[in-house]
């Protein structure tokens, strides 16, 4: 099982050697899809091989830790993993069916199997200096993608985007300075063991510091202006894989980081302040747009929001609560901006006072919006109702009344922008611009994906049991990365 | 008996699909969409029949869904949901005959039926469901599908922002309802509604709780102060008005009280919150319907009034009392959607709905004429249709309980009912000496066809037969709320006198309608100059206005796009809170500042005077070189600390960097060019040395934790082992190979990405096309 988990890592690096060395589109494309393909199926099968018999450690090298780097694959990671591929592969064959992605950027697919190396390492890597190695290859392979056939106002948009990545990175490099100075190690699992040992308020100030470093990347509240700024700039493919990875893989390292080494005793007062503040103020930015990627940019953030709100109640429902939210987002959010997408490669422009009528013109395009429109809003029975339940449930049984009041708030808010988009875009008389039709790969891309998060709502129960089978493990004392620690 | 329900549901979807796909005839469509709930009616009765329903038991059924959440689709159909059930597909057949003359001009009718029947789907699972969760699902199902169906006309603008006003008041009373069964599923212990009601838990929570929930009844069943979104969607079709907005849907909020009263009619908040909101709304609707001057907004005020009073009757929730409300739901269903069906034929015969328009379609159109009497007269409440026999119940119930006060207000607002039902009848058949005789509003537009006026005849005749023979009906109703019987002639008693006293003093508020309209109008005026009475229209809209005015605000100040001042929040954020964690928890200083060399101490200076010089710079050159300097000085810290090695690595690297940017600097201007910052000098000068001094800081405590042995020295025993005796070659080649491997991932990836970037602002098009 060991090598089969490396192989998550391992298969998408290749991928990037291997689409260097063909010239013919074809080709790249060909190894691209099967390289994104190849990791769903392994995801999968880590992810039942982890959850019937428990996490699977691989030594690199053959160093244990903590001389070496330990891959780790528990049942958070292969979730996050499963997820993450699936989005991967759709978003993938939407890129090749909309064909302008790829033509003319030789190097595109190179550089979105190396992002897709670096998610992967990201979730799997047990270790904190690898982690940062993983941020980086998934850092720079985007600053390349937002860039990718950016012309010279582009390029300065996006310059917001690598400089605060840049800072973030720098910010995270030197809390691994602090974090080895006082433990003398990287390794998570040791990490873990000796954390105890330290100074309690130095803990908590690391505890904070990390925190705050990937809520740049997550772009929690007040880190997350940069987002809304850069993400819309960027070609539809790469706006949705973004959307729907990047800023969970920060949330991902957030939960990892603050269950694993920084555990809390209660619900985090502060943490579910800030989830409420991100939830709200991302909203309400979203309701103050009128360009339909642009909106949605804004509901990043939001939905982000809400799970940090679970981490916040730090209990089993409500961790597990997060990570059912998680999986649910990275695939409604992939799928909104697709379909924004869609909009956009229909009639040439998303902003909302250009283009209506697609309902009319375009009724498959309208039939993927809705599904996908109202999970987000946590309607039932799609995926969002599903992770937006357990949330309010454990936010009940944490006894925090306040904070579910307010993400029941922003879901009113989130519906309310929803239906805008709909009765502005979708309803009306067609405008002229409505000219191109969607290519159906296009449209199968998103439909799968919009299928996927069907699924979750109408048979979530396994996704659930997962969860909190991940959820109990992560709060349970024994060290979830453990790497035969010494 | 349940997996036919179910199968029947399922086929309620399938056929929509069907509908929706398949670009079926008028005829076709109709009957293919009649199907189901003919099928569902049929089953309805067969289970009301056969089953033990009438002898108040269930047909349960458990189907689960996400159980780890509580949530399940687990039927429990008794009395109550049979006659929901019945009244959606029955009325349901009746819509859709009656959609068939009706969507004359809508293109092919498939996706208007596909979301009918998803509605009907809809409907019928939220009043079968025995599950708190399961029925916010199929509730929220009915505010989707009553979206899509009010906006159905999506090219009027009107259309979609009433579709748009609905959506959010029943989406808010959504999410309070959702935290309401969270809360009370929570306190019962069980996640089932019979569990719930059986175990009526009581206490704060509860009442909360349950405060919740009535939010969620109050927009759904558009109660005063959400009332205003149902005249709003007479935008939709006549069809849909006349099945979602007033006999089924609207009812959903009517049914979860009454489902709850047994259980709750007790808890503090229930009585005063629910009566009073009800009676309000019937006074309110009641007032409005008698002012309108459009058909069909009439009617959709008498439906807010007479939602209002079923509301009021579920409040009050005695069972003698509850029995009534049943009974009314019933009557109420089958006059409104034929009042609404005849409306819609006046409509397409007139091509107007405007009462002052209209005259003689009496003579005209005859059946309607008739149709539209029955339902009006049941309506107003007279003998012997089902309207008055429902409405006798509810007032001998409220004199038997001795509810003076709710039933006063009843039967005032009881007199305007009288008052608008006559109004509707007169307004749209009566022949009115001074207007023009109508004339077909189309040209040449002949007799309505039979679909048009069968449909409403019938359901009024319905009316008629259950008002003439009302044992039949009772049994479900007394089955479904035990506690009264509903008879045609009740005897001489006080309800009958006040029956008669509601039906004379309407008749004259009919008579004198000059009058009561000129005192309607100085009211009015008088609200608004004297009192300023807010009205929740303008509340609605002001809210919604509001609402965008505080996004823009709180967006333009949080995303104000200038790159310095997102970096200085993200510095300060990032570095201040976890200080300040540290401060709160007590941290103290530990470590020493001051154990350092002397070449240390130089070499430090060195570089903060370099890293300080760097950003005063007013040359690119000068910038350049100074950043090289500092790239130096921490090349020497290396040598200090004894890694020679990596300093001639960082030396190379600084010289190259410095040289490669010398190349970029002979193309650019010498210097920078002056920007106006939008953060001042000392803030960003703050923030910059707390940076600083939060990681000079931060590393020497952090230093002083140290108690474990740390990883490094391991590497330096093992590296020889390793086959290498350089221990930085060994872990970057070896112990940690693959972090190696990422870097140069990195810089490939780096390098691509300028190749392209290169590429594309060099090509003609300068990039995205």
């Amino acid at each position: 099982m060991t090598t089969v988990v490396s192989l998550l890592v391992v298969v998408p690096l290749a991928a990037v050697a291997l689409t260097l060395l063909w010239r013919r589109l074809w080709v790249r494309r060909l190894i691209s899809l099967l390289s994104s393909a190849t990791s769903f199926v392994i995801a999968l099968i880590v992810l039942f091989t982890v959850d019937a018999g428990g996490s699977v450690t691989v030594a690199v090298g053959g160093w244990e830790a903590p001389l070496g780097i330990t891959l780790v694959a528990d049942r958070f990671s292969a979730l996050m993993l499963s997820v993450s591929a699936a989005a991967l592969f759709g978003v993938l064959a939407f890129a090749v069916g909309q064909r302008d992605t790829d033509e003319g950027f030789p190097a595109f697919h190179a550089v979105y199997q190396a992002l897709a190396a670096g998610v992967a390492l990201a979730f799997l890597t047990g270790d904190l200096f690898t982690l940062f190695v993983a941020f980086e290859i998934m850092l720079t392979a985007s600053y390349v993608l937002i860039t990718h056939r950016a012309g010279a106002e582009q390029v300065r948009a996006t310059m917001t985007y690598v400089v605060v990545g840049l800072v973030a990175s720098g910010l995270f490099l030197l809390g691994i300075g602090f974090v080895y100075a006082a433990t003398g190690t990287v390794n998570l699992a040791e990490l873990s063991a000796r954390m105890g040992d330290i100074d309690p308020a130095v803990r908590t100030a690391l505890g904070w510091l990390f925190f705050m470093v990937f809520g740049i990347k997550a772009a929690i509240f007040p880190l997350f202006f940069w987002l809304p700024d850069s993400y819309p700039t960027a070609v539809t493919p790469v706006t949705a894989i973004f959307a729907g990875l990047l800023t969970k893989v920060g949330v991902y390292a957030i939960v990892r980081t603050q269950t694993l080494l920084f555990p809390l005793e209660a619900p985090s007062t502060p943490i579910l302040l800030i989830a409420g503040l991100t939830m709200v103020v991302g909203v309400l930015g979203a309701i103050s747009q009128g360009d339909i990627k642009r909106i949605l940019s804004f509901h990043i953030v939001s939905q982000i929001g809400y799970m940090i709100m679970g981490l916040g109640f730090f209990t089993v429902a409500g961790i597990a609560a997060a990570i059912v939210f998680i999986v649910h987002q990275v695939i409604v959010k992939t799928v909104m901006f697709l379909v924004g997408g869609l909009v956009e490669s229909a009639s040439g422009t998303g902003r909302l006072k250009e283009v209506t009528g697609v309902l009319h013109r375009f009724p498959v395009i309208a039939l993927l919006f809705l599904p996908a429109a109202l999970s987000l809003a946590g309607l039932p029975p799609f995926s969002g109702f599903v992770g937006k339940l357990a949330l309010i449930q454990a936010g009940f049984d944490a006894g925090r009344w306040m904070v579910v009041g307010v993400s029941l708030l922003a879901s009113l808010l989130t519906l309310f922008s929803m239906t805008k988009i709909w009765s502005a875009a979708f309803w009306g008389a067609p405008t002229p611009n409505l000219r191109r039709r969607p290519s159906s790969v296009m449209v199968a891309a998103t439909a799968g994906l919009v299928g996927l998060s069907l699924l979750i709502g109408l048979a979530g129960q396994p996704l659930i049991e997962i969860a909190t089978r991940a959820a109990s493990d992560l709060l349970s004392d024994s060290a979830t990365a453990s790497g035969g620690s010494a | 008996m349940t997996s036919w329900f179910v199968f029947i549901i399922v086929g309620h979807g399938l056929v929509a699909i069907a509908l929706a796909l398949m670009g079926l005839k008028r005829r076709v469509a109709v009957l293919l969409a009649a199907a189901p709930l003919g099928a569902m009616f049929l089953w309805a009765i067969t289970a009301t029949v056969t089953g033990n329903v009438l002898d108040g038991g269930a047909l349960v059924a458990y189907l689960e869904w996400l159980p780890a959440l509580g949530v399940s689709l687990s039927l429990r159909i008794d009395a109550l949901s049979l006659i929901f059930l019945s009244l959606i597909a029955g009325v349901g057949l009746a819509i859709v005959a009656f959609s068939g003359g009706y969507m004359k001009k809508a293109d092919p009718p498939g996706r208007f039926l596909a979301l009918l029947l998803l509605f009907a789907a809809a409907m019928s699972g939220l009043v079968a469901v025995d599950n708190v969760f399961g029925l916010f699902v199929f509730w929220e199902l009915t505010t989707v599908t009553s979206f899509l169906l009010i906006g159905y006309d999506d090219r009027k603008g009107s259309a979609r922002a009433a579709a748009f006003q609905a959506m959010l008041t029943t989406g808010l009373g959504g999410l309070a309802l959702l935290a309401g069964l969270v809360l009370l599923s929570h306190a019962a212990g069980t996640t089932s509604v019979a569990g719930i009601i059986a175990a009526s838990p009581t206490g704060g929570v509860v009442t909360a709780a349950l405060g919740l929930v009535l939010v969620g009844v109050f927009t759904k069943s558009a109660q005063f102060p959400f009332h205003f979104w149902l005249p709003g969607a007479m935008a939709a079709p006549t069809p849909v008005s006349a099945y979602l907005h007033s006999a089924t849907m609207v009812k959903a909020g009517i049914f979860l009280l009454i489902r709850l009263a047994p259980g709750f009619a007790g808890d503090p908040i229930w009585v005063p919150l629910v009566v009073s909101v009800g009676l309000v709304t019937m006074v309110i609707g009641a007032w409005r319907a008698l002012r309108q001057t459009d058909l069909k907004l009439l009617l959709a005020h008498g439906t807010v009034s007479q939602l209002g009073l079923m509301t009021a009757l579920a409040g009050i929730g005695s069972p003698a009392v509850l029995h009534a409300a049943v009974a009314m739901v019933v009557a109420h269903a089958l006059f409104k959607s034929a009042l609404f069906l005849t409306m819609g034929t006046v409509d397409s015969a007139a091509g107007t709905r405007d009462l002052r328009l209209l005259s003689g379609l009496g003579r005209r159109l005859p059946v309607a004429a008739i149709a539209g009497g029955l339902a009006a007269a049941s309506m107003a409440g007279i003998a012997p249709l089902f309207g008055f026999v429902a409405k006798e119940a509810a007032f001998a119930a409220l004199i038997e309980d001795d509810r003076w006060t709710a039933m006063g207000v009843i039967a005032v607002a009881s007199i305007a009912t009288v008052g608008y039902a006559l109004r509707f009848w007169w307004g749209a058949f009566g022949a009115k000496p001074l207007v023009l005789e109508s004339t077909s509003g189309e040209e040449g537009s002949t007799r309505p066809t039979a679909g048009l006026v069968i449909p409403p005849l019938v359901l009024a005749a319905i009316g008629l037969v259950f008002g003439a023979a009302p044992g039949g009906v009772d049994r479900l109703v007394s089955a479904a709320a035990p506690g009264g019987k509903l008879v045609l002639w009740p005897g001489w008693n006080l309800a009958l006198a006040l029956s008669g006293l509601v039906l004379a003093a309407g008749l004259l508020v009919h008579v004198q309608r000059e009058f009561v309209s000129r005192f309607q109008r100085s009211a009015a005026r008088w609200a608004h100059e004297r009192v300023g009475m807010p009205s929740t229209e303008r509340g609605y809209e002001s809210a919604v206005s509001g609402l965008n005015r505080f996004a823009d605000r709180v967006t333009g100040i949080v995303q104000n796009g200038s790159l310095p001042i997102y970096l200085a929040i993200i510095l300060s954020v990032t570095v201040g809170v976890p200080a300040g964690a540290w401060a709160i928890s007590g941290g103290g200083w530990q470590g020493s500042p001051w154990a350092f060399s002397a070449a240390e101490a130089v070499l430090a200076v060195f570089v903060a005077v370099a890293a300080i010089a760097v950003t005063r710079s007013q040359s690119r050159l000068a910038a350049v070189l100074l950043l090289g300097a500092v790239g130096y000085a921490v090349a020497g810290l290396f040598v200090v600390y004894g890694a020679p090695d990596l300093a001639l690595t960082l030396l190379l690297v600084e010289t190259i960097t410095v040289a490669i940017f010398a190349f970029v600097l002979m193309r650019l201007p010498r210097r920078f060019e002056v920007r106006k910052w939008r953060i001042r000098g000392w803030v960003r000068g703050t923030v910059a040395l707390g940076v600083g001094v939060f990681v000079a800081a931060g590393t020497l405590i952090a230093a002083a934790q140290r108690t474990a042995r740390p990883v490094s020295e391991q590497y330096a025993d093992l590296a020889p082992g390793a086959g290498g005796t350089n221990v930085v070659n060994v872990i970057l080649t070896d112990f940690r190979a693959l972090d190696t491997l990422g870097e140069i991932t990195v810089v490939g990836i780096a390098a691509l990405g300028v190749a392209a970037l290169v590429a594309g602002l060099r090509s003609p098009t300068g990039g995205r096309t």
